[in-house]
């Protein structure tokens, strides 16, 4: 029996097509691109994290779409299992002796559905958070910061749970590629399985490319044009500060003026009263001057305000309650950076939030807007 | 009696001035001037002018009745009033010569505050109209 007996004895069958190849490995991408942006890469990076958590939303949103318009073995319909199939699979593969499926195997199809979960889940808390936390988003306006700070942690433990199912999704590939002798991996690239010629296949169903266009754009423009419409609503807890120019003069001469929303009213008080001995300077202000600036920093204090910087800046440090660089979130998200950036040349001091804080100035403090400043760029 | 004259002798000296100083009296630079010298007459009777010299001294000695950090105006302020400083939090401070920066020793309340925290911090107590007339003197001059 020669080689070429043995492969003509073979039939290429088309098991993905090019939407559902494109999809998967899209997917791959914007999940590791979402991961690394959101556990490794430094904070500005978070528009990427944002733009890909809507790009997997948009995935998704195709993929189930494609369940019911793409060809054959795209289709849902022909990989929901019973549970009784699910556990014979299960028992072949334990043994060893794995049964060979088209399409997808029922282990694989249960993997779909909760991976497809998951990433949902991930998806509407990281909404919530960015709304809630960061005041950016279409939930902005309508997020309190306490719901997004609580969110943040559930969004924390289904992206590990993820990470957990693609550790678990991978080495499935690999596991059954072994049992079963047969690469899995090489379908998923080139779109086909081989499979002896006188094989029962089913008649297999076509794709219908656009009615599932249609279907897609009826479900992604309503839902986009609602996000947009939400976008526009002012986020919650950012009050409208008018303006010192006494504090912006005064204040500004010698340092940056900070947000009043950086520090509590009990803290720029004992600021406000202690001016003769201003961190061992002598800022002392006459007493018109002091009262105009003092009103100005209770009414913005961060109580007033429900912004991430002043949400977590207002736990201030016990021993050093008037320096915001004390405070335990200072120390946290600066804990990192060398004291020689510090003190370089368009940087100079803690002190100095504008310096890197591009948005300082309106008490923002936008992780987008955070920029390690090396001098103006050429 | 004697602290009423006091106060009316040198105010009725500065009113003096003020006229005699006619287009000078409408800068206010000159008139923060005119003040310190009234004042500084009060003190000595022998007082005749500010001086740059003793202006320049005063900017760039150094000062041991302050504070440790700042033992003087160039601490800060660099050995030149013609260069930009930088203040203990870092930020930058416009030169203080008059001819680098124009608006400078125009706001009475301005003056009064800086002369007020600078010399507490570097010399360890307030200066003397004299004091204050050289430097801004000085700072004319350059």
């Amino acid at each position: 029996m020669s080689i070429l007996k043995i492969q003509t004895e073979f039939l290429n069958v088309r098991v993905w097509d090019l939407p559902t190849r494109a999809f998967h490995w899209s997917l791959v991408l914007s999940v590791t691109a979402a991961l690394l942006t959101g556990f490794i890469s430094p904070e500005w990076w978070m528009p990427v994290h944002v733009w890909a958590g809507y790009l997997i939303v948009m995935l998704i949103v195709f993929r189930l779409i494609w369940g019911f318009f793409g060809s054959e073995y795209s289709r849902i319909s022909s990989f929901v299992y019973s549970v009784r199939d699910t556990l014979k699979h299960l028992r072949g593969l334990l043994i060893l002796r794995p049964g060979h499926y088209m399409g997808h195997n029922p282990l694989g199809a249960l993997m779909i559905f909760v991976l497809f979960t998951t990433l949902v889940v991930i998806s509407a808390t990281g909404l919530v958070v960015l709304g809630g936390e960061e005041n950016l988003g279409p939930l902005a306006g309508i997020i309190h910061y306490d719901f997004g700070f609580l969110t943040k942690t559930w969004h924390l433990y289904f992206s590990l749970f993820l990470m957990a199912l693609v550790v678990f999704h991978v080495a499935g590939v690999i596991f059954e590629s072994w049992a079963g002798q047969e690469n899995l991996v090489k379908p998923m690239i080139n779109g086909n399985k081989q499979i002896a010629i006188n094989s029962p296949l089913p008649e297999p169903r076509k794709s219908r490319p656009v009615q599932a266009a249609a279907v897609f754009a009826l479900i992604i423009l309503p839902v986009a044009g609602t996000l947009a419409f939400l976008h526009k609503l002012p986020p919650t807890g950012i009050i409208n500060m008018v303006e010192n120019k006494t504090y912006l003069s005064e204040c500004g001469d010698c340092h940056e003026p900070y947000h009043p929303s950086l520090l509590p009213t009990a803290s720029w008080q004992a600021i406000m009263s202690g001016l003769e001995n201003h961190f061992g300077e002598d800022a002392s202000l006459d007493k018109g001057t002091n009262t105009d600036i003092s009103r100005f920093l209770n009414k913005y204090a961060s109580e007033a305000w429900e912004t991430e910087a002043a949400a977590r800046l207002r736990h201030t440090s016990v021993t050093n309650p008037l320096r915001i660089t004390r405070s335990p979130y200072w120390l946290k998200k600066h804990g990192e950076i060398a004291d020689e950036i510090f003190k370089s040349k368009y940087i100079q001091s803690r002190s100095n939030c504008q310096a890197c804080h591009m948005d300082a100035a309106q008490g923002d403090f936008h992780d987008a807007n955070i920029r390690i400043n090396k001098g103006p760029s050429k | 009696m004697i602290i009423k004259r006091f106060i009316i002798l040198p105010a009725f000296i500065f009113l003096l001035v003020s006229i005699a100083g006619g287009a000078n009296a409408a800068s206010p630079r000159q008139a923060i001037l005119d003040e310190f010298s009234a004042q500084a007459r009060q003190a000595d009777q022998n007082f005749k002018n500010f001086s740059a010299k003793r202006g320049q001294e005063l900017f760039l000695s150094k000062h041991s009745g302050g504070k440790k950090a700042t033992p003087g105006c160039t601490t800060c302020h660099t050995k030149s009033p013609l260069n930009v400083g930088k203040t203990r939090a870092g930020k930058a401070i416009d030169p203080m010569a008059v001819s680098r920066t124009p608006t400078r020793y125009t706001d009475a309340k301005k003056v009064a505050k800086w002369f007020r925290r600078n010399c507490k911090s570097v010399l360890g107590r307030e200066c003397t109209a004299k004091e204050k007339g050289d430097y801004i003197t000085f700072m004319i001059s350059q």
